[in-house]
């Protein structure tokens, strides 16, 4: 077993969580990122009877909420809170390519 | 260009109609002041808990059994991760391994042929906040963020942009019939994503798929899967291949142009969502939604085709959903159905369409109406006098038959009125009763405007017809 990641997934992991890595950087998370994943895999060795348990809380029914509304945040409370505003408008620098 | 096997799959978002959004109570609402409909849930603020609003379930069900899907009992929800400012938890609460619907149709008929199509899934998600693209910036609107969404997901068999739009009517249709969204295309309440893919012969892999995302209304649709079906096959026919995209319907070109190339696809790193534990669906919940379906609209223009309305007349009556569920309330009567859904269709809908109203904002009551019907059918009223006193009938209440007295255009159905005026007439146009005399058949029409110009239009036509041919004779 490798004891380190390719050179391409850690850019991979990188590009999805949109940050720029430098080559010493690269290099050190090629080995820090394998060892997070492989103390993570122990988990798989713990036998479970059933698959939920590692979903969500299954032991207990979700509570669900009756469709009544509540008390809302002024737009103002909002804009307070972010870097930069346009208008009522939250602004964020644009970005190209991806639209969900 | 050759012939290809084309292989359509189409995904549809739907915006549920709630009070409040999915997972915070603030008010699901379009239009509003930007970022006025929000609370630290939809904005994502650290230490926020979502609580599943308990319509949504029931509306997801209602989706299910209307799409005829099988509906889970035990589900829950799955986090997919990406970065974008559409979304500040930097992930989507969607449904990915338990959708609550699965294994459903939807029956389309192109061209007299029926089809069913297949519906390999529909889930429960949150929507994400608008973004609005200027120059080097992007503005976000929280409103729509945490919209409840069902998502709708066909299998790959559709084989035309005509199948898609017909899919899409019908999808169109039975969610506002059943009150789950108002599917409108135009404000977003309803979107639509088509994957297009050809191939040579049935045996062959499926071809390189194309996404077409965000088309803007249901026509377009049908177009944008015929135009890149159409790029496709040119490509091929050259020899050409091409990688997996995403591309989106220019309205003002009329084709599709690229947007992103798909690399490996999306890596989302889903992973159940802990902050909602499981959600279980009871017998019980299935009965009570069911419950509040209405008649559906392939169930009311059945109805319709037997009480005698015509198809076409059946078909538009169920596009407008007040004007049908007005006739419903007829069905039980005994009247000429014909005769109301012309007249629905006809003056009515024009004076509801001029004025904005719905049939229910009229004084038009069931039984006012079927005294219309009535009059109507008897020939006491002519088209063309109902022109004249519609008004009164939509906004009067007093009933039809004072209507037409007051108006003073109460149809002539004496004979011996009426035969004086076709005397009348004969005398005065020698010429054109010799025509007629002599085979020209068009004369009798002249002669029968005559008649009815010089009673004011108030002879009963056909009555009138009989006696002026038997004059003539």
């Amino acid at each position: 077993m490798d004891d380190k990641l390719s050179r391409e997934e850690v850019l991979h992991v990188a590009e999805l969580a949109r940050i720029a890595i430098s080559e010493s950087e690269l290099e050190k998370y090629q080995i820090q990122l394998k060892q997070i994943i492989d103390s993570v895999d122990k988990i798989k060795e713990v036998e479970v009877d059933d698959d939920k348990m590692l979903i969500a809380n299954w032991s207990k029914e979700t509570t669900l909420r009756e469709d009544e509304c509540g008390e809302m945040l002024s737009p103002k409370d909002v804009i307070n809170n972010a870097p930069r505003h346009s208008g009522n408008y939250i602004e964020v620098p644009v970005v190209i390519g991806e639209e969900s | 260009m050759s012939n290809y096997i084309p292989t359509i799959g189409v995904e549809v978002h739907v915006e549920l109609k709630t009070n409040t959004k999915i997972f915070s109570n603030s008010t699901n609402g379009y239009g509003e002041m930007a970022n006025s409909l929000t609370n630290v849930i939809d904005l994502g603020y650290p230490g926020t808990l979502p609580t599943l609003n308990k319509e949504v379930l029931n509306l997801a069900i209602k989706a299910a059994t209307v799409l005829n899907c099988k509906i889970r009992r035990e589900m829950h929800f799955d986090r997919k991760n990406y970065f974008y400012p559409d979304n500040s938890k930097n992930y989507q609460i969607t449904q990915s391994r338990t959708p609550i619907g699965y294994d459903g149709y939807v029956e389309i008929e192109v061209n007299g042929v029926k089809k069913r199509i297949e519906i390999e899934e529909m889930h429960i998600e949150e929507d994400t906040c608008k973004s609005t693209h200027r120059g080097t910036k992007t503005l976000l609107d929280f409103n729509r963020a945490g919209v409840p969404l069902i998502e709708i997901v066909t299998k790959p068999c559709m084989a035309s942009g005509e199948e898609a739009k017909a899919y899409l009517e019908k999808l169109r249709e039975l969610l506002f019939y059943s009150d789950i969204s108002d599917c409108k295309i135009e404000e977003g309440s309803m979107r639509a994503d088509a994957n297009v893919s050809i191939r040579k012969n049935e045996s062959d892999p499926f071809g390189t798929k194309a996404e077409i995302k965000n088309i803007g209304s249901i026509t377009n649709v049908g177009i944008s899967i015929e135009k890149e079906i159409e790029r496709q096959s040119k490509l091929y026919d050259n020899g050409e291949t091409f990688k997996p995209q995403t591309r989106r319907y220019d309205d003002k070109i009329g084709d599709t142009v690229l947007m992103r190339v798909k690399e490996t696809g999306n890596d989302y790193r889903y992973f159940p969502e802990p902050d909602i534990p499981f959600v279980y669906v009871t017998d019980e919940m299935i009965e009570r939604v069911v419950a509040t379906i209405p008649m559906l609209p392939d169930e009311r223009r059945k109805l319709y085709i037997e009480k005698g309305v015509p198809e076409v007349n059946a078909n538009k009556i169920v596009q407008n959903r007040s004007l049908s569920d007005y006739f419903n309330e007829l069905l039980e009567e005994n009247t000429n159905f014909k005769i109301a859904s012309n007249l629905l269709l006809g003056d009515i809908a024009a004076y509801l369409n001029k004025e904005e109203k719905l049939i229910t904002e009229t004084t038009l009551t069931k039984d006012r109406f079927l005294e219309l019907i009535k009059n109507m059918e008897d020939n006491t009223l002519t088209s063309k006098n109902l022109k004249d006193i519609l008004n009164k009938i939509l906004e009067d209440t007093s009933s039809i038959s004072d209507i037409i007295k007051s108006s003073g255009i109460e149809n002539i159905t004496d004979d011996s009125a009426i035969r004086d005026v076709v005397r009348k007439v004969i005398e005065a146009n020698p010429g054109s009763v010799e025509d007629y005399k002599t085979g020209h058949d068009r004369a009798i029409k002249f002669l029968m405007g005559q008649v009815m110009k010089e009673s004011k239009g108030s002879a009963n036509p056909k009555m009138a017809m009989d006696i002026l041919v038997e004059e003539l004779q």
